[in-house]
């Protein structure tokens, strides 16, 4: 029997990495292509998103790769606007101006126009410069119909103690160009004014990254990451209103639109411990620690725990648990005559905790083909019955829960 | 002294030469630290000798001569295990092609001057000892039954050659490179970006290295040999021989030499390549390597 027609050498790759306890290296001249869809699921039909992604990586050789990624996302549903409920029919109008829409008394106000599709192109370089030094040079693009963003950056890897400690330096600039629905709206205006103003808006985020990754011993290490980030510019999400209620009835009066400061300021911190043990499984436990100067403060706990299984599959379990606290100018609604300088109801810079759990379970086929399907629940809760909830609010749920389904399906080859 | 190490400046380099496994052996390191290049050399030298001492077959104090001496069961080290589940991984991705109990044909095979090949019979009354799958492994005991050995020999040098450029990238903070006898393992380009330069032989004029190969990183190894074989009846035996029909193949390659990301994967490729004779490109072809085959 002849062997010249059987393509080992994956497997005999695999083999001599047992056999010297290294890390498999990627051959040279290759793609590796990497397929996904993702499928997200808010219950009560609120916002699903289909996601497929597609991303390949050129081996060039000495450590030098190309990666070339390309996300399409297409969101459908509605969210939460910020308006709050009534015990009473209200009707809002569309943000293009033209026409209106009921909520039904009781029910949570939603922008029941929230359809898009987003499409987003990345591509990123990394070079070695010499045993010690590499360098990734990368830039996104990103478009949907009322927002385009583009950004570049660069990172430098610097290894030192025998390649065990890795130092980070990196810098992001990206800028965001607005378009909303009908321009941008006056904030702290009445929607029912449509006091809008024509052209676009924009802002500029600048991030900074500092990391240090050491390797513990030939099983485990350590990552800790600083990064700054500094925005300045448009920051209100065009399409959220904040009610004003009567002082006794809390009945909604009227329906401002929201306004957030121009400029947001963030410091975080990351740590994140793995170890592989002599069976193959892997722990990986991650923390992060976010401030900003909008007084958002947040933790971020994450773990999983990959089993390997026979035949090259495994599963992977994963708990993820997340907290903030509110923005200063967070407001589940507003009074007659309260005139702060901002003012948001979006229940993403409110209070709130939020909890993943799910599993990934996949086949790493060999050495050219991998498949891993991840399944996720995710539920985030905050006080829909805040204190200062009077009349009518105190019986409507002023910060409904958000349930999630997330399906993704990950493909990859190597050709 | 062959047990001695021999430190020399070459350019930018330093190069520690000794001998061992039957062959010559050099590090090349780039430093300008002579107690480090020294330092790295005898490490290099200390660990090869250590490998050859215990898997060498033609000794009778190390752990291959335990598992060799009659149908015992033998509980094994861990590293001795690593290679045993490579050579298992082996046989059984190159279909039984590569086996490290094919040894004993050298008892048939003689490629000594003026050496004729054996007779059918006496090749005929060796292969009921030969197959892996006749041995016993189940990490960490190996039984192998009377009458059968193992043999290292097809993996041994390759082996210390990555093993001992792992051990000097731990140690050292240079850029090196491994070559021992022509199967070598550069750990990473020179500081300035550069190749190492390493010759390959033409066994058309043995001594005369005709091929130069510039290597960032990475291995080659080679498999035939110029002075290992026997030409009768117009035919080349030579030394790499079939596990399973004892013979080696008369349209093998002289020699061929493989690039791979380690000098073992390079070595089993290259080996697998002669064992098929004219389909040895072929085969080489499929695997998507560089290669060099000479015929």
């Amino acid at each position: 029997m002849q062997l010249s027609n059987k393509k080992i050498a994956g497997m005999l790759s695999a083999a001599t990495c047992s056999l010297l306890g290294t890390s498999a290296q990627a051959e040279d001249d290759n793609w590796d292509v990497d397929t996904a869809v993702l499928y997200y699921d808010e219950s009560d039909g609120r916002v699903s998103a289909f996601e497929p992604v597609i991303s390949a990586t050129r081996d060039l050789g000495d450590d030098e790769s190309l990666t070339f990624k390309l996300v399409l996302d297409s969101l459908t549903g509605s969210s939460a606007s910020g308006a709050v409920p009534s015990t009473q029919v209200q009707v809002f109008t569309r943000p293009s101006g033209d026409g209106s829409y009921r909520v039904e008394p009781n029910e949570t106000p939603l922008d029941p126009s929230f359809k898009d599709t987003r499409l987003s192109f990345s591509m990123n370089w990394e070079k070695p410069v010499d045993r010690n030094n590499r360098r990734n040079l990368g830039f996104n693009f990103s478009h949907e119909y009322d927002f385009t963003s583009v950004s570049a950056n660069a990172m430098w890897q610097h290894d030192t103690n025998q390649r065990n400690t890795t130092w980070s330096y990196g810098l992001n600039i990206e800028v965001d160009d607005i378009d909303p629905v009908g321009g941008p709206p006056e904030a702290l205006t009445s929607m029912a004014d449509q006091n809008k103003a024509s052209g676009t808006e924009d802002r500029t985020i600048v991030d900074l990254l500092f990391g240090v990754t050491q390797v513990i011993d030939r099983s485990s290490l350590f990552q800790v990451n600083l990064s700054l980030s500094e925005a300045d510019g448009y920051m209100t999400d065009p399409y959220k209103l904040v009610s004003v209620v009567d002082n006794t009835t809390g009945q909604p009066i009227d329906h401002l639109f929201e306004g957030r400061p121009d400029s947001r300021s963030r410091q975080s911190i990351y740590g994140k411990y793995k170890k592989m043990f002599a069976n193959k499984n892997i722990f990986t436990a991650s923390y992060r620690y976010m401030t900003d100067d909008w007084g958002i403060d947040s933790d971020t706990f994450d773990f999983n725990y990959r089993f390997a299984l026979s035949n090259g599959y495994y599963i992977q379990p994963r708990f993820r648990w997340y907290q903030q606290t509110e923005a200063d100018f967070y407001n589940y609604f507003l009074l007659p005559g309260e005139t702060p300088s901002d003012a948001s109801a979006d229940y993403r810079l409110g209070e709130m905790e939020a909890t993943t759990i799910g599993f990934k379970f996949g086949k790493d086929i060999d050495e050219q083909q991998a498949w891993s399907l991840r399944l996720e629940l995710y539920e985030q809760t905050g006080e829909g019955s805040p204190s200062e909830a009077f009349g009518q609010l105190a019986q409507q749920d002023l910060y409904p829960d958000v349930e999630a389904t997330i399906v993704q399906f990950n493909y990859s080859f190597r050709f | 002294m062959s047990n001695s190490l021999s430190l020399s400046r070459r350019g930018k380099l330093w190069i520690g030469q000794f001998r061992c496994m039957a062959s010559p052996c050099e590090v090349l390191l780039e430093t300008d630290d002579e107690a480090e290049a020294r330092a790295l050399g005898e490490m290099a030298q200390r660990e090869a000798l250590r490998i050859e001492h215990k898997f060498s077959r033609y000794r009778d104090d190390n752990i291959v001569h335990r598992i060799n001496s009659g149908g015992e069961t033998v509980e094994v080290d861990e590293e001795t295990a690593r290679l045993l589940d490579f050579a298992d991984n082996c046989y059984d991705l190159s279909d039984g092609w590569f086996d490290i109990t094919c040894g004993i044909l050298r008892r048939a095979w003689s490629f000594a001057d003026g050496a004729k090949i054996p007779t059918q019979r006496q090749i005929d009354l060796l292969l009921p000892h030969i197959g892996w799958q006749k041995v016993s492994w189940k990490n960490p005991l190996l039984t192998v039954p009377a009458g059968m050995e193992i043999d290292f020999g097809g993996i041994g040098k390759e082996y210390a050659v990555d093993a001992c450029l792992q051990l000097l990238s731990r140690h050292g903070d240079c850029s090196l490179m491994v070559n021992y006898g022509g199967d070598c393992h550069a750990s990473g380009p020179m500081a300035d970006g550069s190749a190492w330069m390493t010759g390959i032989e033409n066994p058309h004029r043995p001594g005369d290295a005709s091929a130069v190969i510039q290597l960032k990183r990475g291995a080659l190894a080679t498999s035939g040999d110029v002075f290992k074989f026997i030409r009768q009846n117009g035919k080349r035996y030579g030394h790499i021989l079939n596990p399973n029909s004892g013979w080696p193949d008369t349209n093998s390659p002289l020699s061929v030499t493989v690039a791979a990301p380690t000098c073992t994967e390079a070595g089993i490729l290259s080996t697998l390549a002669m064992l098929q004779g004219e389909d040895a490109e072929a085969f080489l072809d499929r695997q998507a390597v560089k290669y060099w085959c000479y015929r």
